[in-house]
């Protein structure tokens, strides 16, 4: 699904992000990245999603040879896969439906197709009570639902979240990866960023740890080292 | 594609309405905008057409000098009618010309003039003369002028060139006037959306996630500037119209120039001005989304 080969990143202003990264991602897998701020996981994951070009090595997503895709491509390499975000990134002023809605909308689907599809996957987070109500009257746990929703309405292929718990009680944080855990079951592959140690080790899945721009341990059997 | 672009359409005409103090600023100043530039192109029209009526009347009157006893008068008549480009030339005798006068001022009034006829008639005899060719309208009328007896012709060519002056003067500060308040107008109107745009950044981040087209975030913000245009064209018409239909009543009452009636031209300045209106919308929703695409980089997720 991903493949880094031999990927570096440097910053117009000098910073040196990424240092020659080699990393394979299967189909189906479910891996967490983690590591301090600073150590260069934003630029991963900006690499993966077009935002940011390496300086060097080549990045495949899918098929995909990111160096052969140009700018006016991007938008549509970016539709298989669904991004969840820290802070949700709802839209206040629209109900729960509508925010799912919205990213239907924006991929040309019909509103005969959005009708069906919004409330099943409203269902699969467990929202289909919550349909009308705007993000503001919702839980962290919740929101965090209904973007993990939105990111999954047009059924992507790759699931990218970014500490998707970061803003969620510590409670809840297991129910959200436990809900990427179902969805990872269906087949979609899923890359998490966290912070969050302990569910890193509730879960045993396999750990990509970046550190100073450079992968320091990619193993199943990860232990949260002391600093 | 057409099910997006009724959902981009519902998109733009909402932008409107949550930036309503912007959107109510764009529409005044592109109203006036176009009020101006209507009012200068009806203006140039109107000279054009008296101009034609002025052209088109290529008779002139000849008034022999004051107190040339009638013979002479005939003489000269005749020395008229000898020149070639002539097609007729009608005596008009002073006690008819005073008659006329006083039947224009009216029974009141002509009373005031009472002693002024027979013998103490102020007015020239006169001769009322056309030309076949008015061409040579300037060369016609200078021979007349120098046949003896003839104190002066009433020559609209003078009349003409002050027109064309006035015209000249009028298209061209009008053109300046109006590049400039175009130039405003844009600048409002892309100002505008910006607004819009910024309030709406976070949906803008959003669709370029999850996959849009910086055609589709594009679509939204010129519907926009083109239903903005489109309002101001319809009310500066409507405007325009009712201006120009009370300037119209006032001037026909008052003097004896007619301006041209609205009726003719109401559909193709309507028409002139949706076109501009849209155009300049349109325009002006590129300049600002093509400013914010390229320097915030169409393809920000920001993670």
């Amino acid at each position: 699904m991903i493949e880094f080969q031999n990927v570096s990143k440097v910053y117009s202003n000098g910073t040196q992000a990424l240092k020659n990264i080699s990393i394979k991602v299967d189909d189906g897998e479910f891996v967490f990245i983690v590591g301090q701020s600073g150590a260069g996981k934003s630029t991963f994951l900006k690499l993966i999603t077009c935002e940011e070009r390496p300086t060097d090595g080549e990045i495949v997503v899918g098929e995909q040879r990111l160096s052969e895709l140009k700018r006016a491509e991007v938008p549509y390499l970016r539709r298989m896969m669904g991004m969840v975000f820290q802070d949700f990134r709802l839209i206040n002023k629209m109900t729960v439906f509508e925010n799912v809605a919205f990213a239907m909308h924006v991929v040309g689907a019909s509103s005969r197709e959005i009708r069906r599809r919004v409330p099943y996957i409203l269902s699969l987070v467990n929202l289909q009570d919550k349909a009308q109500c705007h993000p503001r009257e919702l839980s962290g746990g919740e929101q965090q639902r209904v973007g993990l929703a939105r990111a999954l309405v047009n059924n992507p292929k790759l699931l990218i979240a970014d500490e998707p718990t970061g803003n969620v009680d510590p409670a809840l944080s297991f129910e959200i990866v436990d809900l990427l855990n179902q969805i990872n079951k269906r087949g979609t592959t899923i890359l998490m960023v966290t912070h969050e140690h302990s569910l890193v080790k509730h879960f045993q899945r396999r750990v990509v740890e970046i550190n100073s721009g450079a992968v320091v341990s990619d193993s199943c059997n990860w232990e949260a080292r002391d600093d | 594609m057409i099910k997006s672009f009724r959902y981009l359409l519902r998109e733009g005409i909402k932008n409107i309405w949550s930036n309503r103090t912007m959107s109510l600023a764009s529409v005044g100043v592109l109203v006036s905008c176009l009020l101006l530039t209507g009012a200068a192109v009806l203006f140039s029209m109107n000279i054009s057409a008296a101009m034609k009526t002025v052209e088109g009347t290529n008779s002139v009157r000849v008034y022999m000098q004051q107190g040339l006893p009638v013979l002479s008068s005939v003489k000269a008549g005749e020395e008229i009618k000898k020149l070639d480009n002539i097609a007729s030339c009608k005596f008009v005798p002073k006690d008819r010309a005073i008659e006329n006068v006083m039947g224009m001022l009216g029974e009141k009034d002509a009373n005031l003039l009472a002693g002024m006829t027979g013998k103490d008639n102020p007015l020239p005899d006169a001769y009322q003369v056309s030309f076949r060719d008015l061409s040579k309208y300037k060369d016609t009328v200078s021979k007349i002028l120098k046949i003896t007896g003839v104190g002066s012709v009433n020559d609209y060519s003078d009349i003409a060139a002050k027109l064309t002056k006035l015209d000249h003067m009028v298209t061209t500060g009008g053109f300046w006037v109006i590049l400039l308040l175009s130039l405003v107008s844009l600048f409002i109107i892309s100002n505008t959306i910006r607004a819009t745009m910024f309030s709406r950044r976070l949906e803008i981040n959003i669709m370029k996630s999850v996959g849009a087209t910086n055609w589709f975030v594009r679509v939204p913000f010129i519907v926009e500037g083109v239903v903005i245009g489109l309002i101001s064209g319809v009310l500066s018409s409507l405007l325009l119209q009712l201006l120009y239909g009370r300037l119209v009543g006032t001037l026909t009452s008052i003097t004896l120039f007619s301006p041209i009636p609205m009726g003719g031209i109401a559909v193709p300045l309507t028409a002139a001005f949706l076109a501009a209106g849209s155009l300049f919308g349109a325009v002006g929703g590129m300049i600002s989304i093509g400013k914010y695409l390229k320097k915030e980089g169409g393809d920000i997720v920001d993670w």
